[in-house]
């Protein structure tokens, strides 16, 4: 098995909030009306905490739901991502019940599955990501950065915090060498 | 029909029954949305002198076309009845129309149950919530949710329903106790708060509407519809002014609102507050306060709030908001620099189910009465509240969400409060019996105007415009035209930068600022994205677009602007009918008479002989007549010669006041020449 080499859609629930931007372009892209539940990409909520998590298909490596699928109807696109074939499907919703997040979600007028496509070829990239250009709870990213970033935000977060105050007095290094 | 739903839900308590009804597309083009359904119910299925808290009176949550669709900032819902908490200053029995704007997401998801509004009538003999399930709708016993707080009970609900996404509008303990001015929460912490819509929906005994909607909202035209949609996400985007509000969110106006001095400190009696930058900062509240941000539905910006207090005597403290109003007038208004304990008061406001800028106004308008000595602790039941003193505060809050002791007094609104202890009603500063919010009338003329001419009492989310402001007037140079004309804008240049507080421009500029805010709340988007940040531009070029695409129906922008000036007539002739016209659209004596008490507009007052003029010009440009009644010509014009009758019976209780020598309740200037 070697590295894919597409993008990936990360998330980081921290920055979520709970706007449903994302669950409204999505449903917009794929099926032009409003509603989330004709969206792939699904938030949910813990709103008595204001803690959101956005859930959508990961795309894995080494996904779940193409194996357990008695179907073979989870089939990877050249893109990178997992999607559902609708002709083969029979609503098992087996993808479901293997996938870790759950991320699959019922076609609202079939009852077949449906994830994330990316968008396919769309000149936006994944709308979701677009309509979260605020709030950065979204991002689409090269697959071999998509930990690199993480473990940035993180190593910033520690910077901040250790960090010496900053020396705004731009004499330091000159009374420094006189001396 | 596409935006719309085509269907309105009416729930009667008394008989526990519903009746769902269909919708013409001649009403929509009529009235447009939510605040346009609302006002035409509230109008015709109330009648002069009835009391708001009658179990007929129509308690109205409305949605627009774009509510919850893919159009940013469209997560808002209207919400109107008969006002128990405004009055006219005539006799605090005297009642006109009121509505509260929320946002969070109660308005989307009524549409994706398949209605645009929902009208409840009736009132139940035993305490019960309403569970809206798609077309299926049950009454359900809330005896167990009767006197528990906005955030646990909306857990219960969630959690008895199974489904944390359920959406829940309800009150507190306010308003089951019938607080003049307790509010409806939705989404935890999203409240409508002004005119006491949460008394209305206790007096009904309904605790709580909770909204499951499975049905998608279908667009007209949706290829137009994203493009556009996504040309106004990205302006959004862009603009700078989104950005802060996004990093401070509303408090991004207390700095400014301070810095110019005219912040309502002290019971609104001066406008400038020393050394706030450690305390009441945005930046500085974001740092020491913010959790997260969390959005009203599909809104990118997110300029809401959820406090986390990490440090000191209140550490581990946690709610929902505040925003700059809450912040405005629990804490400068009440003279308080314990910043940590007016997130506590805002938080305890929320979950009680209180409108915060009332009850910072009770408050307030106790601590002053102290001050100057107009009541005393016999009065108060042992209480004494002092300026800045948080704690005795807390105590009060509670009390009257439990109308408790001198809380049930308080309760009542301040006017109703001055009236009873027959002192301090020179002291109140209100409109139509409402609060005004954090701004002083005295130094922007603007929302002077704004506070008497609104339709729900003093209020500036009806029809302010900041281009008052030299600074916005600048940034936004291409509504100057729009709003003046070709003339009027060369002369507004000329005259560039006018005083804030003259009044000369300020006729014409509230009267399309109201219209601009009306469509807003019509099609259920965020006026402040159209007025006080203003990163989406004019209605016009924000929402019309959205919504023709939207709702596919041949309306041109004059049209639906005529229909928001509709709306706005029909709220005035609702005002109108019970007898509140001229004598209710001013300030109290002490803001003609009284200066600024500090900052750089120290000393500064209304004048009497500019506001009569402001007042006959504002009526002129919306073409009523010298008392302010609609005339003939106009209601013909709009289509609403129904309410004519109407206005005659008015114009008598308008004239018999005028005539009679009976006192006002709060001393108000009233042009000279109308009372003899």
């Amino acid at each position: 098995m070697t590295l894919r080499q597409e993008k990936v859609i990360v998330i980081d629930p921290s920055k979520c909030v709970g706007c449903h931007s994302c669950e409204m372009a999505c449903a917009m892209k794929h099926f032009g009306v409003c509603h989330p539940h004709y969206s792939r990409i699904r938030i949910q909520e813990f709103r008595e905490v204001n803690t959101f998590v956005p859930v959508t298909c990961q795309a894995c490596e080494d996904a779940a739901c193409i194996k357990v699928c008695p179907m073979n109807a989870r089939i990877r696109l050249e893109s990178g991502a997992v999607v559902t074939d609708e002709e083969k499907c029979i609503g098992c919703r087996a993808c479901v019940y293997a996938c870790p997040f759950g991320a699959p979600v019922i076609h609202p007028e079939n009852g077949k599955t449906m994830s994330c496509d990316l968008c396919m070829d769309d000149e936006l990239g994944p709308w979701c990501v677009k309509a979260c250009t605020m709030q950065q709870a979204l991002k689409f990213v090269d697959a071999r950065d998509a930990a690199r970033a993480k473990g940035r935000d993180f190593a910033a977060m520690l910077k901040e915090q250790n960090e010496p105050p900053h020396q705004d007095d731009a004499d330091f290094s000159f009374s420094f060498s006189v001396e | 029909m596409h935006g719309w739903k085509g269907r309105r839900l009416r729930l009667d308590l008394t008989n526990r029954t519903y009746e769902i009804e269909p919708l013409s597309v001649d009403y929509y083009k009529k009235w447009i949305g939510g605040r346009g359904f609302n006002s035409d119910v509230v109008y015709h299925e109330t009648y002069q002198g009835m009391d708001p808290l009658d179990p007929e009176s129509p308690l109205c949550f409305g949605s627009g076309p774009l509510a919850g669709t893919f159009a940013p900032l469209s997560g808002r819902t209207t919400v109107s009845c008969r006002s128990p908490m405004t009055c006219s200053n005539m006799d605090t029995g005297i009642h006109g129309h009121g509505d509260t704007n929320m946002g969070g997401a109660f308005g989307p998801f009524m549409k994706y149950a398949g209605f645009d509004q929902i009208i409840v009538k009736g009132k139940a003999d035993k305490p019960v919530w309403v569970f809206i399930d798609d077309d299926k709708v049950s009454f359900r016993d809330a005896s167990h949710l009767w006197g528990v707080g906005a955030k646990k009970a909306t857990i219960k609900i969630q959690e008895e329903l199974g489904d944390p996404d359920v959406k829940v509008s309800l009150i507190g303990p306010a308003g089951e106790n019938l607080v003049r001015y307790a509010c409806i929460l939705n989404n935890f912490s999203s409240s409508g708060g002004r005119t006491g819509m949460g008394c209305v929906m206790g007096s009904k005994n309904l605790k709580a509407i909770a909204v499951r909607g499975t049905k998608p909202i279908t667009i007209a035209r949706p290829d137009e519809f994203a493009k556009l949609a996504w040309a106004l996400r990205d302006k959004v985007h862009n603009s700078p002014s989104a950005i802060r509000r996004k990093a401070e969110g509303s408090m991004d106006l207390f700095d400014v609102g301070n810095a110019i001095g005219i912040n309502a400190h002290r019971n609104a009696s001066t406008g400038f507050m020393p050394g706030i930058e450690e305390t009441y900062g945005g930046l500085q509240w974001a740092e020491q306060f913010l959790f997260r941000r969390k959005a009203c539905w599909s809104c990118p910006v997110a300029c809401g709030r959820y406090t986390l207090i990490k440090e000191g005597k209140y550490a581990g403290f946690s709610c929902g908001g505040p925003e700059m109003e809450s912040v405005c007038n629990l804490g400068c208004r009440i003279d308080t620099y314990d910043v940590a304990a007016v997130n506590v008061l805002c938080g305890m406001v929320n979950d009680l189910g209180m409108d915060s800028v009332s009850a910072g106004a009770a408050l307030s308008w106790t601590m002053e009465a102290f001050e100057k000595g107009y009541i005393t602790e016999q009065d108060t039941g042992g209480i004494r509240l002092e300026w800045g003193d948080t704690e005795t505060s807390m105590k009060v809050i509670e009390m009257i969400a439990r109308r408790e002791g001198f809380g049930d007094l308080l309760a009542e609104g301040n006017i109703r409060v001055a009236e009873k202890l027959g002192v301090g009603q020179d002291i109140v500063p209100h409109c139509r019996g409402l609060e005004h919010i954090s701004v002083d009338p005295r130094i922007t003329m603007g929302f002077s105007l704004g506070y008497a001419m609104s339709t729900r009492g003093s209020d500036h989310l009806k029809n302010y415009s900041c281009v008052e402001f030299p600074g916005c007037a600048k940034s936004r140079s291409y509504q100057v035209e729009e709003i003046f004309g070709p003339e009027g804008a060369k002369k507004f240049w000329e005259d560039f930068p006018k005083e804030l507080n003259e009044l000369d421009t300020k006729p014409v500029l509230c009267t399309w600022s109201e219209k601009n805010k009306c469509v807003a709340d019509l099609v259920s988007c965020c006026c402040q994205a159209i007025g006080s940040w203003g990163g989406a531009g004019t209605w016009q070029e924000a929402y019309y677009p959205l919504l023709a695409a939207a709702t596919g129906i041949d309306l041109t922008p004059e049209e639906v602007f005529q229909s928001a000036e509709r709306v706005i007539n029909i709220e005035r002739a609702h005002w109108l009918r019970d007898g509140s016209g001229i004598q209710d659209d001013t300030h109290i004596d002490r803001y003609f008479d009284e200066g600024v008490h500090d900052g750089p507009f120290k000393g500064m007052v209304i004048d009497r002989e500019k506001w009569a003029w402001a007042q006959q010009e504002y009526y002129k440009t919306h073409g009523w007549d010298e008392l302010g009644f609609i005339t003939e010509d106009k209601a013909r014009e709009l289509k609403i010669e129904d309410i004519l009758p109407d206005m005659e019976s008015g114009k008598k209780i308008i004239r018999q006041w005028l005539d009679s020598d009976k006192k006002a309740v709060t001393p108000m200037f009233v042009p000279t020449g109308l009372r003899k």
